[in-house]
């Protein structure tokens, strides 16, 4: 079958109504961590250009407020999105209630609490300072048992569908969902458990943060996209035949793919070698999926302009295929022997995470919630700011990182320039990535709003769902219900 | 794809290919590496890190200054590196088994410090510029953009004491008032000892000659 499940709207508004309050529970956990971390890497960013501030306290020192700020923006932010978006896709998907609900609020308790605890400890100067490992070894075991916890409900109910086929998103959530615990388990034991020696280490953690990227939050983004063109357009994807080979390419490849993160680093050479090979792999999977979305967009760009849904998944899809290319050609020998430890491998995993997985988080979330709650977005004037800031300031990080990478990446292979005069030149670009991480925020406060105002039972409407008749299934099928 | 047994099959399949692949193949090859004993000089390099030098690997990961700094110097003909006198060689996988925990770094936002201990050998030097990275020594700052870490110190009213003959010596106008001086904490101090022992000086034969590309290519050969 080439588009998503298009069961009966009863049906739908059953799944909806069990996959309620675990979704809100999550989103708006993953809320308000993305508002405290987008303050915290707003200071960090805000302490490149400006070095004296908050370095006062050893507890904000930039060597820990920006691991604890991207600790936060990865774990807490997007693992919440991304177990709130999730659960509800699977069980739509697979035409079944989510059950249990009941272990999913104990697994989001401790998921968050464990988050709380490994920030709290890299702030006060628990850090491993592995990257995105950073959190202390005591939250380890409590975030894995969280995880099974929630991980569990999304491959029951994958387990329990009542339907024939299985879609190209419930693919992705399904490899998403195991491939993150062994990867981080792995990681886990190689490095501290039972620690291996010397380069083994960083390549322990380059082969986790890369698969925690290209395994877990850009499946996540895929799974979104998948569902989300053909449900708004209307219209089923182009030449789905060739999802699964893919599905299949992508995942290989990209697990592959960790070691050229090491191009140059003091490791056997076929190590950032086989990492370069399957990163060019790549080619046939962006080329399958640029086929899949693109064809299915076209000709329904007017749709597009006219669904919040459906403009943050273009964002997304235009945010996948940069990161995906930038990772390739990043990836190259004798590129990376100039972008090397400079702000491009920033901006690769920055355009990962936020500009194809946040981003298409938001348009899930616009979609899902009015179902979820059976109330309309109140304010069309803070979705229009969302939308505008996260625009505004995703094109503004884009340029402000590429920029900063370039200076970096052509100042650095010249030995003639003293690295003082580096740091200089890299001022009003730092800085001009503070505007960008401000606006930024400035969107996600506007969403974090109308996320309160939509979820809030006390509302100032009354019981709205009573109010407002469930919209027919074809108006659905074209445009989501906001105001 | 209908059946999920396969769909599981293959999902595990990938990473566990990817992990044998990479992680246990790489494990493999370096797992056992052990230090090398000079055949003249009868040394074991790389030389192990003194006690305080140890506890200061721990001061400089819980303040992350893997942030910014990384710890690896690639070879000759591949950045500038070695132009730039950050060290005298490329790395080996030999050099970092010294370390309990191995932090490269990914990001350079500040210099790389592989070799640091070898290019400044001034204790002094690291006291002042992590007092007061802005303070300006011959008209140039010690460091631009870094952030100061003055939480390392403490500051002591003199009075009537002797001061203390660890007090940092402060260039005028960079310290605290006058009568008040500057003390490193034990972290700092261990923190300080680290960074002078960042020094891969030892050049393995071994590793010398896998890494160095023939002088003199044969022509023509046979």
């Amino acid at each position: 079958m080439n588009s998503p499940v298009s069961n009966s709207r009863a049906e739908q508004q059953e799944i909806d109504a069990s996959a309620k309050w675990p979704v809100l529970v999550f989103l708006g956990a993953a809320l308000a961590w993305l508002l405290l971390g987008g303050v915290m890497q707003l200071a960090a960013n805000m302490q490149l250009h400006n070095p004296a501030f908050l370095s006062g306290c050893v507890w904000t020192t930039h060597g820990r407020l920006a691991p604890a700020a991207e600790n936060i923006l990865v774990y807490g932010w997007g693992f919440n999105a991304a177990f709130a978006f999730g659960l509800w896709l699977m069980a739509r998907l697979s035409a079944t209630t989510l059950r249990h609900g009941g272990w999913l609020f104990v697994g989001a308790k401790f998921w968050n609490l464990g988050v709380a605890l490994g920030v709290a400890g890299i702030l006060a100067g628990y850090s491993t300072s592995f990257d995105l490992l950073e959190m202390p070894r005591f939250v380890v075991f409590l975030l894995l048992v969280a995880y099974a916890l929630i991980g569990v409900w999304g491959v029951t109910t994958f387990s329990i569908r009542n339907t024939e086929n299985v879609y190209a998103s419930q693919w992705y959530l399904f490899g998403a969902a195991f491939w993150f615990p062994w990867l981080y388990s792995v990681a886990q034991i190689m490095l501290f458990r039972a620690p291996v020696r010397g380069v083994l280490q960083p390549i322990v953690d380059a082969w986790y943060v890369n698969g925690l990227y290209s395994l877990w939050f850009l499946p996540i983004a895929l799974a979104a996209i998948y569902y989300f063109l053909p449900k708004l357009l209307g219209k089923p994807i182009k030449s789905y035949y060739l999802a699964p080979l893919a599905f299949w390419w992508f995942a290989a490849a990209s697990a592959l793919a960790g070691g050229s993160r090491l191009v140059g680093a003091p490791v056997p050479v076929w190590v950032p070698t086989l990492g370069i090979v399957a990163h060019m792999l790549l080619v046939l999977p962006v080329i399958i999926l640029a086929v899949n979305f693109l064809g299915t967009l076209k000709g329904g760009f007017g749709a597009v302009a006219g669904s919040l849904s459906l403009r943050f998944i273009g964002l997304s899809i235009a945010g996948f295929f940069t990161a995906v290319i930038l990772g390739m050609v990043l990836a190259v020998r004798g590129v990376a022997a100039s972008t090397a430890y400079t702000q491009w491998e920033t901006l690769r995993d920055w355009l990962a995470l936020y500009a194809t997985f946040s981003v298409a988080m938001f348009g899930a979330a616009y979609f899902y919630l009015p179902r979820l709650t059976g109330k309309v977005w109140r304010s069309s004037v803070l979705t229009g700011v969302h939308f505008g800031a996260t625009l505004l300031g995703v094109i503004a990080i884009v340029i402000g990182l590429a920029g900063a990478g370039c200076v970096q990446a052509h100042q650095l292979a010249d030995a003639s320039i003293p690295f003082a005069k580096i740091t200089d030149s890299l001022v009003a670009w730092h800085t001009f990535n503070s505007v960008g991480f401000g606006l930024l925020l400035l969107g996600n406060v506007a969403f974090f709003l109308n996320f309160v105002w939509i979820s809030c039972p006390i509302n100032s409407r009354g019981t709205a769902s009573a109010e407002i008749p469930a919209p027919s299934a074809l108006t659905l099928a074209t445009k989501e219900g906001h105001a | 794809m209908k059946n999920g047994l396969k769909l599981f099959l293959g999902v595990f399949g990938i990473l566990a290919l990817s992990w044998v692949g990479l992680l246990l193949a790489a494990h493999k090859q370096l797992g056992a590496l052990p230090q090398f004993k000079d055949p003249v000089e009868e040394t074991l390099n790389p030389v192990q890190l003194s006690g305080l030098a140890h506890q200061g690997a721990l001061v400089y990961q819980d303040l992350g200054c893997a942030t910014c700094h990384t710890q690896q110097v690639r070879f000759e003909g591949v950045g500038s590196d070695i132009a730039r006198g950050w060290g005298e060689r490329g790395g080996y996988p030999r050099d970092y088994i010294r370390d309990d925990v191995v932090l490269l770094g990914s990001s350079r936002i500040g210099p790389d410090l592989r070799n640091v201990g070898k290019r400044i050998p001034d204790a002094e030097y690291f006291y002042k510029l992590l007092y007061a990275p802005e303070a300006k020594i011959g008209g140039t700052a010690l460091a631009h953009g870094m952030p100061p870490h003055k939480f390392l110190f403490t500051e002591r009213v003199i009075a009537d004491r002797q001061p203390s003959y660890k007090a940092v010596k402060l260039p005028a106008g960079f310290g605290p008032a006058e009568g008040i001086e500057v003390v490193p904490t034990p972290r700092a101090e261990a923190l300080v000892a680290y960074l002078l022992s960042l020094k891969d000086t030892y050049d393995y034969p071994t590793e010398r000659s896998l890494n160095t590309p023939a002088a003199h290519p044969k022509e023509g050969g046979h």
